[in-house]
């Protein structure tokens, strides 16, 4: 029963292991090439200027290069992130592991934070507006406050979900409050961690894009809304391609962490 | 052996009660587990205790570790009453209890740490331990490099390398394959004999209480108590031969067994 | 006996604690609007407005109308767009769950789309598709789309093998039957919590379409209102927003709920 698990739903007559992986790796670049060609031709014919073919991407990526605003733009960005995120990882991981050791306070905490979590952040920004006025730390702010919940509620989950025979072990050693967060609740709590920072990332992704675009223009979202109001698409094709790159690399590095750390939890049980 | 009256009493147990609080078909009430315990344990005694599930001796060695309160009673230890946890009284587990992301070492090093002893100094403890238990080649492995029996073993060196005054074992070898508990049983009766521990140690298997044990504690549960105590007088060092097949073996087996018999098929009866 | 009794130990303490909580979490709300209160007469009406002027401007806002107004127009848009997105997911979800080829030759768009804020694409889709509500749509559908089409294509890879032979072995004929009687249903939990991520996302979606354009819907409400500085009346609209998000949420998580016990 179990070798029938895996088959392609059209089976394609005898399509050797080898073919099959030559075509995972072709199809992806075949079907990518076609799409852009026709994105080329009818964009070029249809209105180049709104539809922005990829010819004219690649002449507004090396113009924004040369004008020095697509380095600057993207540094803003990168640096904004960098330090909402690090502060959100900062703030988190204490305030995760205070919720779980104190379950009260963490159980009458948690709904607000739920509460903040669940609205959309664009809708915050009037409130921000008034409380930090537009600048640096209304953006940082965007990013801190979901990405660190999001961040705080999985350690607390970590910490809870500790191995009960393991917290046995200190005890017996009489090991105080703090060795025991030390050596038995926070390593148990690490692969939770992970996975909470890699939510956490995504939000401030998107949280240093609404700050750039609805809070003050600057950075990519800047350049993204400020192209968007003279219509010149490439530019702003420009910068979402950098915003996605961004992300990619943020998200795809905490998933190889992530990986590796549920990979050795699996071992480890 | 007569000598033995006159050692001190290392550990006593006196009238000791627990309950858990239970919910049977939605009411609440108490489940009484141990009902007046009393024990008194010798210096470098070997003491085994055995009983048929449910019978708490799970639960009492958790109140002698002081990882559980009793609800009345008391433990002392060198006369004096016990309450909170310490590697006087160190404890191995029957999951083993190490810690996956600690190496080999680290987690010998663990309970000295907490001890606040010096780094390098724990380190060399620990590596005498290790070295003890036949590991210091895997001191920078981690547990789950390790197979069950050389896991546990860690466990012991753990336990071990605090010096403690009572080596509390909660069936230990309860998790490890037939073949190796062997080897494990006749590795713990030589370390014994060097370090000369007071141990309590529990466990459901007769012949490894017997084998083991100077005395060997009986349980019976509905609430727990001591039902039976049995001296064994096996010579000493119990390897180099066959100790099931001597002639005192077989009468002791029987002995116990006949006890525990009665309480099991109760026990089956009424579950 | 006694040490299966005794795991039920943990029990008593939580099911008292139940009885508690209300009262507490009750409290507990006391103090955030006194504090809230205090913070209103420390940083004044526009940084913090009182919780009374909060709960005046909700009042006003509904009994004119505004917010119900807003309220339908962002639940229409919401529901438009995922109508649309089960649709359009579940049709990719199934073509690359079920086929190699389509996995190969579609997986590249899926995954740009999934790591690129939808914010990000909001202006874009504005210059494509206009200012109607078909470009807002397009938004909430661009939101939302990636997690249902990921639960349906994940959920439909694992192949529930035995459940497939039983329904052969019943006379269930053809790959569309199959799907539609056997896969598909084995694969409802998994679906629906794809679904639940896509709500939350739809939700975001929808405000930062509404906030962009400004041309209705809460989220234009809530940025008009913000425009002219009366926090109050910011407060009493993101509420309704906020509850809007999380009941929508707890609603797919019962009905998942109720099909995961149905399966297990």
């Amino acid at each position: 029963m179990s070798s029938t698990a895996i088959k392609p739903a059209r089976p394609s007559g005898a399509m050797t292991v080898a073919s099959a992986l030559r075509l995972q790796h072709v199809l992806p670049v075949v079907s990518l090439v076609v799409v852009l060609s026709l994105w080329e031709v009818v964009g070029q014919s249809m209105n180049p200027l709104l539809f922005a073919p990829p010819s004219r991407v690649v002449g507004a990526f090396s113009g924004l290069i040369k004008s020095g605003e697509l380095l600057a733009a993207t540094l803003t960005t990168v640096s904004t992130l960098s330090v909402g995120f690090a502060l959100a990882i900062l703030v988190g991981i204490p305030l995760g592991v205070l919720m779980a050791q104190f379950p009260r306070f963490g159980e009458l905490l948690s709904p607000y934070l739920y509460g903040i979590f669940s609205t959309p952040r664009v809708v915050i920004v009037p409130l921000i507006i008034v409380w930090f006025g537009v600048g640096y730390s209304g953006r940082l702010f965007l990013i801190f406050l979901w990405s660190m919940i999001a961040i705080s509620t999985s350690t607390t989950d970590g910490v809870r979900n500790a191995r009960p025979d393991l917290i046995e072990v200190a005890r017996s050693y009489g090991a105080s409050r703090i060795e025991m967060v030390r050596h038995v609740l926070l390593p148990g709590a690490v692969p939770f961690v992970v996975s909470g920072l890699r939510i956490g990332a995504e939000r401030a992704v998107v949280g240093v894009v609404i700050g750039e675009m609805f809070l003050q223009l600057t950075g990519l979202g800047g350049l993204l809304v400020t192209s968007a109001k003279s219509f010149q698409t490439a530019e702003m094709l420009c910068a979402v391609v950098v915003i996605a790159v961004i992300g990619t690399i943020l998200i795809t590095a905490l998933d190889l962490l992530e990986q590796q750390v549920s990979s050795w939890k699996r071992r480890a049980t | 052996m007569p000598s033995e009256i006159n050692t001190p009493n290392k550990l006593e147990l006196k009238n000791i009660h627990k309950s858990f609080p239970t919910v049977v078909k939605g009411h609440a009430g108490r489940t009484q587990i141990l009902a007046g315990v009393d024990l008194v344990v010798k210096a470098n005694e070997f003491l085994t205790i055995i009983g048929p599930s449910g019978c708490g001796k799970t639960t009492l060695l958790r109140i002698i570790a002081s990882l559980l309160p009793a609800d009345s009673g008391e433990v002392l230890v060198d006369g004096k009453p016990v309450t909170e946890p310490s590697a006087e009284r160190a404890m191995v587990f029957q999951s083993f209890g190490l810690f996956p992301w600690k190496t080999v070492l680290d987690n010998v090093r663990f309970p000295l740490g907490i001890r606040n002893v010096p780094p390098r100094e724990a380190t060399e403890i620990a590596m005498t331990y290790l070295r003890k238990v036949g590991l210091e080649k895997s001191a920078s492995a981690h547990p789950h490099q390790l197979s069950g029996g050389m896991q546990q073993r860690v466990g012991l060196a753990r336990a071990l390398a605090t010096e403690p005054e009572v080596l509390l074992m909660d069936e230990p070898f309860g998790a490890i394959d037939a073949q190796t508990r062997e080897l494990m049983q006749e590795e713990l009766m030589r370390l014994w004999q060097e370090t000369r521990n007071t141990v309590i140690f529990v466990t459901h298997d007769l012949d490894e209480a017997v084998l083991l044990a100077d005395r060997v504690v009986l349980m019976s549960p509905g609430p727990g108590h001591v039902r039976k105590l049995v001296s064994v007088d096996l010579p000493r060092p119990r390897w180099g031969y066959d100790v099931r097949a001597h002639e005192q073996f077989a009468p002791l087996r029987a002995e116990l067994w006949q006890a525990l018999r009665g309480d099991l098929l109760q026990g089956s009866a009424a579950g | 006996m006694t040490a299966v009794i005794t795991t039920g130990a943990t029990s008593v303490p939580t099911r008292s604690m139940r009885w508690k909580e209300p009262r507490r979490h009750l409290l507990f709300l006391a103090g955030v609007l006194v504090l809230w209160q205090l913070g209103n007469l420390a940083l004044g009406q526009l940084v913090l407005p009182s919780v009374p002027s909060v709960f005046k401007a909700l009042l006003e806002i509904t009994l004119s109308g505004a917010l119900i107004k807003a309220m339908g127009e962002s639940i229409l848009l919401l529901f438009l767009g995922l109508s649309a997105a089960l649709a359009i997911g579940f049709f990719f979800g199934v073509l690359i769950g079920r086929s190699k080829l389509a996995q190969w030759t579609l997986s590249p768009y899926f995954s740009a789309l999934f790591v690129t804020p939808t914010v990000a694409l909001v202006p874009l889709v504005l210059v494509w598709f206009g200012f109607g509500l078909s470009g807002r749509v397009l938004v909430v559908i661009l939101a939302a789309v990636v997690p249902i089409m990921l639960s349906v294509a994940g959920s439909l890879r694992d192949e529930p093998g035995e459940l497939v032979e039983v329904a052969r072995s019943f006379g269930v004929r053809g790959e569309i039957a199959l799907l539609v009687h056997v896969r598909l249903r084995a694969a409802l939990p998994v679906i629906l919590s794809g679904f639940r991520l896509a709500v939350g996302r739809a939700v975001v979606g929808m405000a930062v379409a509404e906030t962009y354009l400004r041309l209705g819907g809460i989220g234009a409400l809530i940025n008009s209102y913000g425009a002219l500085f009366q926090t109050d009346y910011v407060f009493a609209s993101i509420l309704p927003l906020t509850f809007l998000g999380i009941g929508l949420t707890k609603l797919v998580s019962r009905v998942e709920r109720h099909f995961q016990g149905w399966q297990s």
